[in-house]
């Protein structure tokens, strides 16, 4: 026996929330960490595009002066985000609903999740996307 | 007495006394440092010198939060952890902190890049623009990746609560959500204190 399952016997309270009657199915699990990763993924892509890309970079600015207080002074850098959260928050909202009620296989998961984030990391090496963007 | 009849005896220290101590640490500190100093002069004459402190301390407080929540990230993966309630509430206050860090940082970003020959981007390509382009863009970028692994690692344990602690591929997504929030945390929060260092906005 885990230690943990020691002090769960004894009744010691291990955690904020009170843990739901039923085993949650682990698709939220999945979703979650899936969502961020897409999200840096598109952060990497749109910082590609507008290295690439003057009009599309002028685009991205665009977006981010539509919402985000100081944009004109942040630059193209208020659209990168703006377009990383929206896919982010947009995404983990539809594989929620979508993966609520489904038992994934978390580890094989989670292996996509971190070549994603790997990905990401990679793509916003500047040599890496300067050199992508034909620089 | 038994080890058991022991552990019920414990009663946790009330929400109101926590803050009463964290009041007093804080207020100490303020004390110490306004008696000692102006506060014109901890700041800096620099216009960006309040967006400057509000991201150096989101900043500084996430590294020290994250750095705790590392250890019970490492405690999680085990599957020896007796902290769980303390891992969720530092993986939420982790996220606000990122939050907190990205928006000052986006303030002072606006005075990093100004169209003035003295702003530290100017200053950068003009002298050693490596700097700028390769290490600061890529802070720029990769101290948002803390914010999505955060929340999503919050999200988990607040979510599945305690059934985390017996689904061993559960407690292992967490704990690498925090354990890559840290890191990145660490190289952007390294590259940004070198940038500071060397031109300050």
């Amino acid at each position: 026996m885990s230690a943990t399952a020691v002090e769960r016997d004894r009744g010691v309270e291990v955690a904020w929330s009170p843990s739901p009657e039923q085993p949650r199915e682990s698709g939220p699990a999945v979703a979650a960490p899936l969502a961020a990763a897409l999200g840096m993924i598109t952060l990497a892509v749109v910082n590609l595009g507008t290295a690439a890309s003057k009009a599309f970079n002028e685009w991205v600015h665009g977006i981010g002066k539509l919402w985000m207080p100081g944009a004109e002074g942040i630059g193209p850098y208020s659209g990168k985000q703006t377009l990383s959260l929206l896919v982010w928050i947009g995404t983990w909202i539809v594989l929620h609903g979508a993966l609520r009620n489904r038992d994934l296989n978390l580890g094989r998961w989670l292996i996509v999740f971190l070549v994603g984030i790997g990905i990401a990391t990679t793509l916003l090496w500047p040599p890496v996307f300067e050199y992508l963007a034909g620089h | 007495m038994n080890a058991s009849e022991h552990l019920e005896e414990r009663k946790e220290a009330s929400t109101a006394s926590l803050a009463l101590v964290v009041g007093i640490l804080i207020g100490s500190a303020l004390a110490f440092v306004l008696a000692t100093a102006p506060f014109s002069a901890l700041l800096g004459p620099s216009q960006a010198a309040v967006p400057a402190m509000f991201h150096g301390l989101a900043a500084f407080l996430y590294l020290f939060v994250g750095t705790i929540g590392l250890y019970l990230a490492w405690r999680l993966w085990t599957g020896r952890i007796r902290a769980f309630a303390d891992l969720q509430l530092l993986a939420t206050v982790s996220a606000t902190l990122s939050l907190l860090a990205i928006v000052f940082g986006n303030w002072l970003y606006i005075y990093y890049r100004a169209k003035d020959p003295a702003s530290p981007r100017s200053w950068f390509l003009a002298n050693v623009p490596v700097i700028h382009k390769i290490f600061f863009e890529f802070k720029e970028f990769i101290a948002l990746f803390t914010l999505p692994l955060t929340v999503a690692a919050a999200f988990i344990l607040w979510y599945y609560g305690a059934q985390v602690l017996d689904r061993k591929w559960m407690r292992y997504t967490v704990a690498v959500l925090l354990a890559l929030a840290f890191f990145y945390l660490v190289v952007a929060f390294g590259l940004g204190a070198a940038v500071t260092k060397l031109k300050p906005a």
